[in-house]
């Protein structure tokens, strides 16, 4: 039984849903763009984000919108240790070794996380309440703030990326590095900026996670492959691609879920994904492949 | 069968018969073999060496694609499709489950086909998330079907020969087989085009590879050897259900191929030995650890298994960091090292 | 060349005579490990020396370690152990001394199909347990129970919620399994080592459906005035595995067999990867059902009841059924807890007041042990399994697994921390199944504001022959209720 008004609502939250998937991506996007790398342990810091969040807002009482901060904060720094003494190493080596080297940070990160917070479920409390309706359509005050703070942050950083002489560092980075470095900008420091900058998107979305959903140690390995797939569709390395992507992406698995039923929205996802490849082998916005 | 005798006769083969890995390859086969009769427990045999075995034909079979240049990150896909294809056969159609499993074989490689047409112009990243797309969506169609197939509950596996030693002699002759067919092939004329791909697609093209046809071959293949490893492995556990398209499943051939040693015929040998290894014995030290850290983590009941999978991560990040070609080439190394020394004291 | 030749004919005469020997080896062997002879009569029984034998009893855990419902069985097992051998052990007649239990871990991960049959293999073979204990989920226990069905290790599955694991035998008073059924397993004897110490998804749907039946429609009725014929309208939502399809189809059988005033509107499955559940609740909330079903873990469930409420605007009774009886769903519920119910058959904070004393001590001492964690319900079903244990060796008199299996079907102890519909714990006796009969209740989630958690209290049964009032409060319709279609 599908109701105009119930299809309304299922793209509202697709949109909404997407939101999270735009942060999540948007980090591993600036990350390939400028290192060429991809983290597939970028969920995982999505995890440890909510946790931090958790943390910050039970033992310190924090609000949880404020916990956000935290969780950027806490990831950025964790970003910092694991570009310096992992990703550095295999850099420009096989593609291949950068997997692997994630692996092995899915598997210290998640058991870490186990070892400190539990296998237990947590959910961080939102001091908002109800719900918005609108002729028919409802929706909650959380998905809206979530929306809203996805905006800000995406448009700060449009900004750091296009106003600021890291920006300009990284976008000339993502360019062609060999020349980069002849212009005599520290590559280095650009990278270990950036891989931060991409763990404290990974932790945004952690925190804005943790309101909206209950989450455990095991919560990273789907968002990582989502966002990845988000990139991909809209094509590596591009911002304005992950927030497209991420939209599709969205509304896809929540038009399935209420078209097809519950159990196909991860498939139909992929479908989708693998559709828009096989006809443009290089993702939407993508320009050359890599 | 000419082709058979031809292969055999091929100089491939006879160099391989004139080199000295034919002695240790030989060695390591009658190793393999006499292992049983030493090792009179079951669980060895059937939970250690068996899985072992079973492992190194599903890395190979990823290693195979590796060589040409593909990455796949949904190879689970291929293992439940073979699983599930050769024990449903057996048990809907009454197939021998023997005939079963090269059924399932073929049937992923059939599958496989459809995937790599389908992916034939993708590159690196692209085919690796699609290949993990695919095997999503093999998991929901199984899921959707269910009241035909039974793979949510699951379902007991057809017994294709006795448990125990016969299975472990059964497997292994299967291994054998298939990992010889994957050298061949490596050392081949194709696994040449392969390597040439995987160097430089776009020079490969210009030399005349086709280079889109020995991709899909290195597709088919390897998803084919993947679906027989499945096909196994449902029988070695005798159960099966749809968590065999779980991604640890995709992961774990990458991981065993890397640790052992990429584009090796090795490597995925020696990395399934750790990997199993590592999965099988590793939990024996959880009392030790929980003994010593365990207050300080009231978390968890038992800080052993987190522990002890936080230290697989750290091993995994130091082999890659500082063993980047894997295991093989520590060997490979040591062995030169000693042979360096021998022909230093000869003179 | 000749020597390689030469080789190369050793290498293969070794593999052809290793395979030849092996499987001869095998061949020779009973295709079953040899059933144990009778126990031996232990020798001058009058002697008050123990015995040189007497070692310490091995039990094994069967415990997924990465699901935190696997570590509540491990803290419940521990306190078990330590508490038994507190008290000296297990009296062991054939030793004539007491000796203690040792605690051996099959840690079976996540504990799906491929990950429980090596471990258990390896307590089983390697480690020689007398005696399993665990199992959480039904493919990973129906996959790992038949090691412990060929080596006929007798069994105590306390998870599991499908019946297969006991009933999936070639005979039985209930039929067992036709021939072609691929879970079929064909060793009657083996199979009767296997014992069922949980609900099963029928306990829990029969539980349930009555409720709605004998508490739920007549207080609809005469709230709303509906009709006395029109039924009341169920939505059930459930994981698409093993456990949310055996639910549903057990409830859908048991409204038709008993003819119930209940009628299921909407079936909603969804993928167990699923995170959020918007689309499903609006399809469930077009259906207007006068109640929701949850047929999940504990951190969908939350989530489920939690969007329903707060995102989707389905205002109406939820329930939800006992696996995910743990304090963690207390607190994820939280504001939105108030009206929630639970089938459940142990509860740490609800309970006629003679068994909130019986299981006082549990709580108490495992929040002791545990850091002030408080214990769920897959940790109390392993805890009386250790108790069975000690009891069936004891009566037993011998660690002889045939011996130790028979006194487990002849169990007759009074009740633990699960109350039996009996007062005490019995196995059924038939001859390939052993179930308990369990009482299952509902309970009544109220918010509690200053501990920022839901509390339950339980309001279906009113009383249970044999065993008293069970109820504590009346079931009442949650605030803001909002009935379904007439």
């Amino acid at each position: 039984m599908i109701t105009p008004s119930g299809l309304a609502e299922t793209l509202l939250w697709g949109v909404a849903n997407g939101c999270i998937y735009i942060l999540l991506a948007a980090g591993l996007s600036i990350i390939f763009g400028v290192m060429k790398l991809v983290n597939f342990a970028h969920g995982q810091l999505l995890m440890i984000g909510a946790y931090l969040a958790f943390t910050a807002s039970v033992v310190l009482g924090l609000n949880a919108y404020l916990s956000i901060l935290v969780a950027m904060g806490g990831v950025a720094l964790i970003g910092l240790g694991v570009e310096r003494f992992t990703f550095r190493k295999v850099l420009g080596t096989d593609k291949l070794n950068e997997i692997f080297v994630s692996l092995g940070l899915i598997y210290i990160f998640e058991n870490a996380a186990v070892l400190l917070w539990g296998n237990k479920s947590a959910q961080i409390a939102s001091p908002l309440h109800g719900l918005l309706s609108l002729g028919g359509i409802s929706i909650s005050y959380d998905r809206i703030a979530a929306m809203g703070i996805v905006i800000v942050i995406l448009l700060s950083i449009i900004f750091l990326m296009k106003k600021t002489k890291i920006g300009l560092a990284m976008r000339a980075t993502s360019q062609k590095s060999d020349a980069t470095q002849l212009m005599g900008i520290n590559i280095e420091k650009v990278y270990i900026f950036t891989f931060a900058l991409g763990a404290a998107l990974a932790g945004a979305a952690g925190a804005l996670y943790g309101i909206i959903f209950p989450f455990s140690p095991a919560l990273g390995a789907l968002p990582t492959i989502k966002a990845f797939a988000i990139i991909i569709l809209g094509g590596l390395g591009s911002i304005p691609g992950a927030v497209v992507g991420g939209l599709l992406y969205g509304i896809a698995e929540n038009t399935a879920g209420y078209v097809l039923g519950g159990i196909w929205p991860d498939a139909i996802a992929f479908v989708l994904l693998i559709v828009v490849l096989v006809i443009k082998p290089t993702g939407i916005f993508g320009g050359k492949g890599d | 069968m000419t082709q058979l005798t031809g292969l055999l006769n091929s100089k491939k083969f006879t160099s391989l018969l004139h080199s000295k890995r034919f002695y240790f390859i030989m060695l390591g086969l009658a190793f393999i073999a006499v292992l049983p009769m030493f090792i009179g427990s079951e669980y060895v045999i059937g939970e250690v060496l068996a899985p072992m075995i079973i492992f190194a034909i599903y890395a190979s079979s990823w290693n195979l694609l590796a060589y040409s240049g593909q990455g796949s990150l949904g190879h689970a896909a291929f293992l439940g499709i073979g699983g599930f294809a050769s024990a449903l056969l057996a048990i809907k159609l009454g197939v021998p489950p023997i005939v079963g499993l090269f059924v399932g074989g073929l049937f992923s490689a059939g599958i496989g086909l459809l995937i790599g047409l389908a992916c034939v112009r993708l590159k690196a990243w692209f085919l690796a998330m699609v290949t993990f797309g695919f095997s999503v969506i093999a998991l929901t169609l199984i899921s959707q079907f269910d009241s035909v197939i039974g793979g949510i509950m699951g379902f007991a596996t057809p017994l294709i020969v006795p448990r125990g030693i016969p299975f472990y002699y059964f497997t292994f002759a299967i291994a054998a087989t298939s990992i010889l067919v994957i050298y061949l092939v490596m050392k081949s004329k194709l696994g040449l085009a392969f390597k040439a791909i995987r160097e430089n697609e776009l020079e490969a093209k210009m030399t005349g590879i086709n280079t889109g046809k020995y991709r899909l071959i290195a597709f088919v293949l390897s998803t084919f050897f993947a679906g027989i490893a499945g096909g196994l492995y449902a029988e070695s556990i005798r159960y099966i259900q749809v968590s065999i398209f779980d991604p640890y499943y995709s992961f774990l051939p990458l991981m065993i191929a890397v640790i052992g040693g990429l584009g090796t015929i090795e490597g995925p040998l020696i990395g399934s030995v750790i990997i199993v290894s590592i999965d099988a014995y590793l939990p024996r030290i959880d009392p030790f650890l929980q003994g010593l850290m365990g207050p300080l983590f009231p978390a968890v009941s038992n800080v052993g298994p987190p522990i002890r999978m936080m230290m697989l991560g750290v091993i995994l990040l130091l082999v890659v960091i500082f063993a980047p070609k894997g295991i093989t080439s520590l060997i490979n190394k040591t062995y030169a090292y000693l042979r360096r020394d021998k022909k230093e004291v000869k003179p | 060349m000749q020597t390689k030749m030469l080789v190369a004919i050793i290498a293969i005469a070794i593999i052809v005579v290793a395979a030849g020997v092996g499987t001869w080896q095998l061949t020779q062997q009973p295709s079953t490990s040899p059933s144990p002879s009778p126990t031996s009569t232990p020798t001058a029984s009058a002697t008050s020396t123990p015995s040189p034998d007497a070692r310490p009893i091995k039990i094994g855990l069967v415990a997924g370690y990465q699901i935190a419902e696997g570590q509540d069985m491990d803290r419940a097992a521990k306190l078990a152990v330590e508490e038994i051998n507190a008290a000296g052990g297990v009296y062991v007649a054939a030793w004539n001394t007491k000796v203690p239990i040792e605690l051996v871990i099959a840690d079976t991960g996540k504990d799906t199909a491929g990950e429980t049959v090596g471990p258990v293999t390896r307590a089983v073979t390697e480690d020689n347990v007398d005696l399993l204990i665990g199992g959480y989920t039904s493919a990973g226990t129906l996959a790992d129970q038949v090691v412990a069905i060929e080596n006929r290790v007798p069994y105590i599955i306390t998870g599991a919620s499908s019946n297969l694991v006991t009933r999936r035998g070639p005979q039985g008073n209930f039929g067992g399994l036709p021939a072609d059924d691929a879970r079929r397993y064909d060793d009657a004897e083996g199979m009767s080592y296997m014992f069922h110490y949980c609900t099963t998804t029928a306990d829990y749907s029969k539980t349930v459906v009555n409720f709605f039946a004998q508490t739920m429609k007549p207080l609809l009725d005469s709230t709303y005035g509906f009709d006395a014929s029109r039924p009341l309208r169920l939505a059930v939502i459930y994981r698409n595995d093993a456990f949310g399809n055996g639910v549903l189809a057990d409830t859908k059988n048991l409204i038709q067999a008993n003819n119930l005033p209940v009628e299921v509107v909407v079936e909603r499955p969804y993928q167990t990867t699923a995170t959020s559940f918007q689309t499903d609740l609006t399809v469930v909330k077009d259906a207007k059902p006068d109640a929701v079903y949850v047929v999940d873990f504990i951190a969908n469930t939350a989530e489920i009841i939690r969007e329903g409420q707060k995102d989707v605007g389905l205002n109406t009774v939820y329930i939800a059924v006992e696996c995910c009886e743990d304090p963690q769903l207390y607190t994820l519920l939280g504001e939105y807890g108030g009206g929630v119910l639970l089938e459940s058959k142990f509860a740490p904070y609800a309970g006629p007041p003679f068994y909130m004393q019986s299981i006082e001590t549990y709580v108490t001492n495992y929040q002791a042990a545990n850091a002030g964690k408080i214990p769920g319900m897959m940790g109390a079903d392993t805890y009386d399994a250790f108790f069975i244990a000690k009891a069936a060796i004891e009566q037993a008199g011998t660690v002889d697994k045939a011996a130790v299996r028979t006194a487990i079907e002849q169990i007759n102890i009074p009740q633990m921390l699960i109350m039996t519909q009996t007062g005490t714990v019995q196995f059924s006796t038939s001859t390939n199944y052993h179930e308990i009969a369990p009482i299952t209740f509902v309970e009544q989630f109220t918010y509690n504001a200053t501990l920022q958690e839901a509390r339950p209290q339980i309001v279906y049964p009113a009383t249970v022959p044999g065993i008293g009032t069970l109820k504590q409060a009346d079931f009442v319709l949650p605030t803001g209720y909002q009935p379904g279609s007439p």
